[in-house]
């Protein structure tokens, strides 16, 4: 770099830009004026607010120990009454077994047969068209007592 | 109260600016540089204000205490209000915003000296007249105060890149100014 560039970088460094405008100093004042303060303040504000709230916390949870205890209402009074409703019950057989017969306690004689199902009811919630299907096996044994002639 | 009368030295600026507890004196060191910086970046003085008062503004109450050079520090917070700006108002793309950033001619780029006005006016017409991506790296290099590696690192370039359009920024201004004497 010749002294010709030299001299004129040194001349460009000796120009100072032109300053901001007054309106902008005035924007700057406004927006940074809350936090021109020191900090100090802001954690004074939490040291005094954070007491306060914990007494609170702390006065509403006395209060609630205070309360006599009430037992909780039953769920079924809790809920809206037929909100589901049984639309459908059906059961199959799907296993039947005889045992063959049997002789009771009576000395009478009987055929005991076991049959096995699977019951299915199902309950809707006409508002919401919800629907609930409960599905249980269950075993139904039958004695038929016999006559041997 | 005149602000920006006293220019401080590099090393003043950039040590002695963590000590200084308000903004009106953070201000007084970097705004005037930030508005030229903010020039080359935005369509209207008024535009490089706005830039310059958000960045500011985001410098001051986030950023202030953070290691390293406050200058570049705000030179970066100043790009992005730009940027921002630039995506925010403009239907056009942000790269055309930008692209058509520069010294639009309201207002001084420069204080007025009670001589050689005429200098000066030389100076900031040739400005004018350079390239904007050799305008830029000269604005942050002379008034921005930031090293090459620096502005690379603000415009994503390389060091060499910067470096060289630095030096033809300085020879086209020299050519233009030398002219302007023959002329004059």
């Amino acid at each position: 770099m010749d002294d010709e560039i030299q001299s004129l970088e040194a001349e460009l460094k000796r120009l100072r830009p032109a300053g901001p405008s007054r309106d902008l100093l005035a924007r700057l004042g406004r927006d940074l004026a809350p936090a021109a303060r020191s900090p100090a303040p802001r954690w004074w504000l939490w040291a005094g607010a954070l007491p306060i709230a914990a007494a609170i916390a702390v006065a509403f949870t006395l209060a609630a120990r205070r309360e006599p205890a009430v037992p909780p209402p039953p769920r079924v009074a809790a809920m809206p009454p037929a909100v589901f409703q049984p639309v459908a019950a059906e059961n199959v057989l799907y296993a039947a077994q005889d045992d063959g017969p049997v002789t009771l306690a009576d000395g009478t004689s009987a055929r005991r047969e076991r049959l096995s199902y699977v019951d299915t009811i199902t309950w809707k919630n006409p508002r919401t068209n919800a629907s609930v299907r409960w599905s249980v096996p269950r075993e139904e044994v039958r004695v038929v007592p016999v006559s041997f002639q | 109260m005149t602000l920006f009368k006293q220019t401080p030295t590099n090393s003043e600026s950039m040590e002695d600016a963590h000590q200084h507890e308000s903004w009106q004196k953070w201000f007084q060191l970097y705004g005037p540089k930030l508005l030229l910086c903010a020039r080359q970046w935005t369509r209207s003085l008024a535009d490089a204000e706005d830039v310059v008062q958000d960045a500011f503004v985001r410098f001051w109450r986030h950023q202030r205490q953070l290691p390293g050079e406050p200058m570049a520090l705000l030179v970066t917070s100043v790009r992005r209000a730009a940027i921002d700006r630039a995506r925010r108002d403009s239907r056009r793309s942000a790269r055309e915003e930008f692209a058509e950033g520069g010294l639009e001619r309201a207002g001084p780029v420069f204080e007025t000296p009670l001589d050689g006005d005429e200098r000066r006016e030389a100076i900031e017409a040739a400005l004018r007249r350079l390239p904007d991506e050799q305008r830029e790296v000269l604005v942050l290099k002379i008034w921005g105060e930031l090293t090459f590696e620096q502005i690379a690192t603000q415009l994503e370039l390389s060091p060499n890149t910067v470096a060289s359009r630095y030096r033809y920024a300085l020879a086209a201004l020299r050519g233009e100014l030398t002219a302007a004497d023959c002329h004059g």
